[in-house]
């Protein structure tokens, strides 16, 4: 049985962004008619670039929480786990554009990157210029010579800080994109799973997995993983989860990384510091100096239970991009 | 042979009952290899169109324009926007005429096709509705125009049966790998039941 805090399962996404903005009216509002896109309270500079991305509710932060100065300026939202129509998201692109064209900066998901496309051809005839940046970052989804085709995750926060970042200082739409596609190809990141979540409109869990048994390398949507086995103790699943992104990305003595230890949305910020021990050591073993490490929820799928790693190497720009302020309810630089 | 609105309009009331129909059968298919909305997706979008049918333009091609954008405006799935695309296709091929000539049918499904396979980035032979669209495009065009409902209604099965053993190499099921064989694909099985229902067969 479904055991949910929920009024109606069909009412589930309009009910959480109606609660969403009326607790943040300093940062979000619902713009247009469908009600499933958030813009920014306050929209950017005129003549900035626009930064939009979305995908299937369920995630929170991501997408719509990422909405804010110095980060995104607009999110089309879908059903759980299902891909905002393209009309939202040429509303979204409408938005957030104030003439400086807008980038389409969102994860590899088969829906979402056909709607995307589709809305563009439809915002292409009111002149408004789009580029688009994909995030593929998970390394379990496929091996390193079809990168291509690897599921965008967690890496995503890191491209719309960087992006936006960029974007604020008045870099234009070539300028932006750029780095927003600099800053995915800096990202590897790989999950595990220890217990599905459940779609309210479905109604029942994503997967089964037996109570002793966790899987490595499981998609935000339960994609299938790479192996599942007996749980294993907190070392052993940070060690293992380390060893496949540094395999996909060496760290050389002297890099300078960024990484993030999240919660896929059951598991608590104790064991997350926890897999962070590890994950200190191995990058300090291999000779990186850690910038800006992000332990908490950033990226979830319900109430699944684990954790994902994302690991970013820096360059100087990706740093100070990194460094430079934002602002969202989940998330605030100084 | 041409196809005229009135002929059009009949066939939507057509493939939106099929659409309810099979509402189940869909979402069950979907759900052994996907998400399991592929019956929510049809029926929503079909009920789109049946809700503004009356109110459609002569013009066959932004008739066809208007019943992509309910499609697009109903739903964000793949499917949906697979078939929004596939109407555009043929929409922008029809634009100003008042009927469609039925000797075209082959070329508009074969431009649908190749439309939604750039949309879709996916190759024939995967094992989804393009491989059945391509079927239907090649039956069709190979038939005399009377024979041609028959051929499409044949070809859909055809498709079915072709790759029923066969694992998916593309879509959502491709995930799935070798337990999609044996499976028939959730894309396919709604093309089956559009292109019967569309076809009166």
């Amino acid at each position: 049985m479904m055991k949910k805090i929920l009024n109606n399962p069909e009412h589930y996404v309009d009910e959480m962004l109606e609660g969403l903005v009326a607790a943040h009216p300093e940062y979000y509002r619902l713009h247009g008619d469908g009600g499933k896109v958030v813009a920014r309270a306050k929209p950017g500079k005129d003549g900035k670039v626009g930064i939009v991305t979305g995908g299937g509710s369920g995630h929170l932060p991501v997408f719509t929480g990422y909405v804010g100065t110095g980060l995104l300026d607009a999110c089309a939202i879908g059903d759980v786990f299902s891909s905002p129509s393209a009309e939202q998201m040429a509303d979204a692109i409408r938005v957030a554009d104030s003439g400086a064209g807008v980038l389409r900066l969102y994860g590899n998901y088969g829906g979402d990157v056909m709607n995307f496309d589709m809305a563009g051809e439809l915002v292409e005839f009111e002149d408004i210029t789009c580029s688009t940046v994909l995030l593929a970052d998970d390394v379990a989804s496929a091996p390193p010579e079809e990168h291509e085709k690897r599921r965008g995750v967690a890496g995503m926060v890191y491209a719309f800080k960087m992006a936006g970042a960029a974007a604020e200082e008045g870099r234009d739409l070539e300028g932006v994109t750029a780095v927003a596609q600099k800053a995915a190809d800096a990202c590897r990141s790989i999950g595990a799973a220890l217990s599905p979540c459940t779609v309210p409109q479905a109604g029942k869990p994503t997967f089964e997995i037996a109570d002793d048994e966790m899987e490595m390398g499981m998609g935000i949507h339960g994609e299938p993983g790479v192996w599942r086995g007996k749980l294993q103790t907190a070392d052993q699943i940070a060690g293992e989860m380390m060893d496949r992104l540094l395999a996909d990305m060496p760290i050389s003595s002297g890099d300078r990384v960024s990484v993030m230890v999240n919660s896929l949305g059951a598991t608590p910020p104790e064991e997350l510091y926890i897999l962070y021990r590890t994950v200190k050591v191995r990058l300090e073993e291999a000779g990186a100096t850690i910038v800006m490490p992000l332990v908490g929820r950033y990226a979830t799928s319900m109430e699944m239970a684990g954790a994902s790693f994302t690991l970013c190497k820096l360059d100087e720009e990706l740093e100070n991009l990194l460094q430079a302020p934002c602002d969202c309810a989940f998330w605030r630089v100084e | 042979m041409t196809i005229t609105r009135d002929m059009l309009l009949a066939a939507i009331d057509r493939v939106a009952a099929a659409m309810e129909r099979d509402f189940d059968m869909l979402n069950t298919a979907d759900g052994a290899l996907g998400d399991g909305d592929l019956g929510v997706t049809m029926s929503r979008g079909m009920r789109a169109i049946s809700a503004m049918k009356d109110d459609l333009p002569d013009d066959i091609g932004m008739a066809l324009f208007q019943c992509a954008q309910a499609f697009t405006k109903s739903s964000g799935s793949s499917y949906g926007t697979l078939m929004a695309t596939g109407l555009m296709s043929a929409a922008k091929a029809l634009r100003g005429a008042q009927s469609i000539d039925v000797a075209s049918v082959p070329d508009l499904i074969a431009g649908a096709r190749d439309k939604m396979q750039e949309r879709g980035k996916a190759d024939l032979g995967g094992k989804t509705v393009l491989d059945s669209l391509d079927y239907v495009s090649r039956a069709t065009a190979e038939a005399d125009t009377g024979d041609m409902v028959v051929a499409a209604a044949q070809a859909v099965d055809k498709a079915l049966d072709d790759f029923r053993d066969r694992p998916a190499t593309v879509g959502r099921a491709r995930i799935f790998g070798e337990k999609s064989i044996g499976l028939d694909d959730p894309g396919m099985l709604a093309m089956r039941s559009v292109v019967k229902a569309a076809t009166g067969q």
